[in-house]
């Protein structure tokens, strides 16, 4: 089953849910919320090619897209205003060769040459349409995002391509993230969430291999698809 | 809000505990020791790997792989090129990092598990960037060589950058210094042997057989390598020093006597700075040696990164000069005669039935190189302590002096390969061209052949490539002689330049030493096919 198809038959589900409950709308407002669901994340990658000693010109990487666990913790502040810190589970991101179909007699090209794992968390601040009384309510939001990366790993296939068992690290990056969603309120304290968010992450990889180092600048423009279910208390 | 902050401390705490999982991924080890023939950084840096098609394919695109190619056969084993670096010691025994190539076969049957390994000495290069492991360079013509001709037949090639060059920081090549070089050349050995089983290509391993070849410079490294082995026990299963520059005194003293040599003006330099470096009495100063016009910053000059064109057209280095033009005056308190004679043997020569006389005339001239006090010293030291082969052959095997003492002539005397008790105990292949204008193949290649020629028949073979075909070699003395003709009609052609027949056979000429290097790497290969297991 692929990423979308996956991310149809959540919403599906989640859809389905909303008809079969009942909404129990009224105006009580709890200051805290928990959100769980699934977050499909597109990436949409612009690197460099890479560059250092021994790397014929067009070599690049790309980035698969991906599913993982979201997790949010949402405080109310004012009347519509909330914030919302949502991280997702860290997911094992694996990255393809880009570029010339081999490097020498080395496959390159759709070759899975490194695995990473990353943590991101993103603070929004996000203002809610309409009621909380309401049975929907749209909302949008701005914030911050913190991407960190580890479990870094040079793949078998990336260690042939590079030349070697090879070290890798990729920077931390802080960069504008932006949300736009739909809550769909069964009652005051259960609600279903549909979002869509932006960020901007870059990052400069650099990859080591017996001394010999490589670079990329890598700019993501990570794309979340967010369907989650949340408990306010 | 304490409820906000104790949440966000949680998740925080989450992201922390998670971003601190480190990284999964580790490159080579650095070595802690820097002992001679110690693996730096282990295991090796894989810079290509090639399969046997793709190598072919890559050579085939340009025209000078093509013809290599036609010479050295499609490759049967596809190459992973590995750049090893490793601990050795300069002249001085200074520890210095060093670098080179660890050529793998790989492919089926012959091509891997236990392979020989063929140890080799690359020839002078003046790049101080030079690395023979980096087949992607276009420029390293000689790492392609060794690859096609041993390395894509079956060989693990073993071939070092030499200190001086590449990373080592060593500042100067220990150039022609046998004890140096052969010393370079076995730690190199050490470190890919330690190497090979942990690389990318560990499936192909070493099977114990040692063969030991080089040219020109390298021709004078692999002929100590193969004595040093051969001193520790360890002789190699055969070895093929080609062109190379092995009776050094005498060598010298025929380019002092006159004889100057195509690249004379580069192999100066080197040879002074290399000695300097070793014993330490070469000179006061630069200038004892080297004319004003060229002695500040002659010690340093080569191995450069700046081209040598770039060199000769800022003025830092003659092209050809390297003696005055004006004929020293040498006077012996008491001696007439020899005076006489030693000033007529320093004179510019001039000799119309010599056809190397107009190659070695381009060897003076003004501004020139090397002072002619100098030059007198060093004829004096030859007068008094002559060799055994030059000038003139003396009757029997042709020792070199028992006791020069010019300081340049001693050095020479002590790399000289004829110098200390020893003969070559594994079959050993001497390959050359005998119209060498670079290293003259009489002087060094046949000297060492007379040298040696009471050994058992068969030990020491002696191939001239440029000899008429005849014997086991016939193909590759066809060969050559045939590429000869084929280059020396090109240059007369349009394509090649529309050159007058005097002026294609000088260009020729220019390009002698260079064009025997492949026929003489296939002889060498010929050669060790008779003793290689696998």
């Amino acid at each position: 089953m692929n990423t979308n198809n996956r991310a149809l038959i959540a919403t599906a589900a989640v859809v389905a849910w909303s008809w079969a409950v009942p909404a129990v709308a009224d105006d009580t407002v709890y200051n805290n919320s928990f959100r769980l669901g699934s977050e499909t994340v597109f990436y949409h990658t612009k690197a460099d090619d890479l560059s250092g000693p021994y790397v014929p010109a067009g070599v690049n990487i790309n980035p698969k897209d991906l599913e993982t666990l979201y997790i949010a913790y949402v405080r109310h502040i004012w009347s519509g205003f909330e914030a919302e810190l949502a991280i997702g589970y860290p997911p094992l991101a694996k990255v393809e060769g880009k570029g010339p179909a081999t490097l020498g007699s080395v496959p390159y090209n759709g070759e899975v040459i490194s695995t990473a794992r990353w943590i991101s968390p993103t603070l929004f601040l996000e203002y809610k349409f309409l009621s909380e009384s309401s049975l929907f309510q749209p909302y949008i939001g701005v914030g911050v995002n913190y991407t960190t990366f580890y479990d870094r790993t040079s793949t078998a296939q990336g260690n042939a391509a590079s030349g070697g068992p090879t070290k890798l690290s990729l920077t931390s990056s802080v960069g504008p993230a932006y949300t736009a969603g739909l809550s769909f309120n069964f009652s005051s304290r259960w609600h279903l969430y549909a979002s869509y968010s932006i960020a901007r992450v870059d990052t400069d990889l650099r990859a080591d291999t017996a001394g010999v180092i490589r670079t990329t600048h890598i700019r993501f423009g990570p794309q979340a698809l967010v369907v989650s279910g949340g408990y306010s208390f | 809000m304490t409820k906000f902050l104790k949440s966000t401390g949680v998740v925080l705490a989450l992201v922390l505990a998670t971003a601190c999982g480190g990284s999964g991924s580790t490159t080579s080890q650095v070595s802690n020791s820097t002992a001679p023939g110690t693996l730096a950084l282990d295991p090796p840096f894989r810079i290509a790997s090639l399969d046997a098609a793709t190598f072919e394919a890559e050579l085939g695109a340009t025209t000078t792989g093509a013809q290599l190619l036609q010479l050295t056969g499609a490759p049967a084993c596809g190459v992973d090129f590995y750049y090893v670096k490793f601990w050795t010691v300069g002249g001085a025994n200074e520890a210095t990092e060093s670098s080179g190539a660890l050529m793998v076969p790989t492919g089926g049957t012959g091509c891997s598990g236990p392979r020989p390994i063929l140890l080799y000495a690359h020839g002078t290069n003046t790049n101080q960037a030079l690395n023979i492991a980096d087949i992607t360079d276009p420029t390293n013509t000689e790492g392609a060589l060794i690859a096609a001709t041993f390395a894509a037949q079956g060989y693990i090639v073993v071939a070092p950058n030499y200190a001086g060059y590449d990373i080592s920081t060593l500042g100067y090549h220990p150039f022609l210094n046998a004890a140096q070089q052969s010393g370079e050349m076995i730690n190199m050995l050490a470190a890919a042997r330690t190497a090979l089983p942990k690389t990318l290509t560990s499936a192909t391993s070493d099977n114990g057989q040692l063969f030991v070849t080089g040219y020109s410079e390298g021709g004078h490294v692999a002929m100590a390598t193969q004595r040093a082995l051969q001193a520790a026990g360890a002789p190699p299963t055969a070895a093929a020093p080609m062109s190379g520059p092995y009776a050094l005194e005498a060598f010298g003293d025929a380019i002092f006597f006159g004889n100057v040599n195509l690249g004379s003006t580069v192999f100066g330099p080197l040879l002074t700075a290399s000695y300097q470096h070793a014993y330490g009495n070469i000179y006061a100063s630069p200038a004892d040696v080297y004319s004003p016009t060229y002695a500040t910053g002659i010690e340093t000059l080569l191995p450069s990164t700046t081209p040598l064109a770039t060199l000769f057209s800022e003025g830092l280095l003659p092209q050809s000069a390297a003696f005055n033009s004006t004929t020293p005056i040498v006077t012996i308190p008491g001696q007439p005669v020899l005076s006489a004679q030693l000033t007529a043997a320093l004179a510019v020569p001039s000799d119309p039935a010599n056809p190397l006389t107009p190659l070695f005339a381009a060897g003076f001239g003004s501004p020139y190189l090397i002072n002619n006090d100098y030059r007198v010293s060093y004829a004096l030291d030859a007068a008094s302590n002559p060799d055994g082969a030059v000038p003139t052959p003396a009757a029997g095997v042709p020792l070199a002096a028992a006791a020069p003492t010019q300081a340049l002539r001693l050095a020479l005397y002590t790399n000289d390969l004829r110098h200390g008790a020893w003969a070559p105990a594994s079959p050993t292949l001497l390959c050359g061209g005998d119209q060498d204008p670079t290293v003259f193949f009489s002087v060094n290649t046949l000297t060492m052949a007379e040298f040696w020629s009471a050994l058992p028949a068969g030990l020491v073979t002696v191939l001239d490539v440029n000899a008429a075909p005849s014997g086991p070699f016939a193909a590759i003395q066809t060969g050559f002689i045939g590429s000869q003709l084929q280059l020396l009609a090109f240059y007369q052609t349009a394509a090649g330049g529309g050159l007058s027949l005097a002026a294609a056979e000088q260009k020729l000429v220019l390009g002698y030493h260079t064009a025997v290097a492949p026929f003489c790497a296939v002889a060498a290969r010929s050669f060790f096919s008779q003793f290689a297991g696998g």
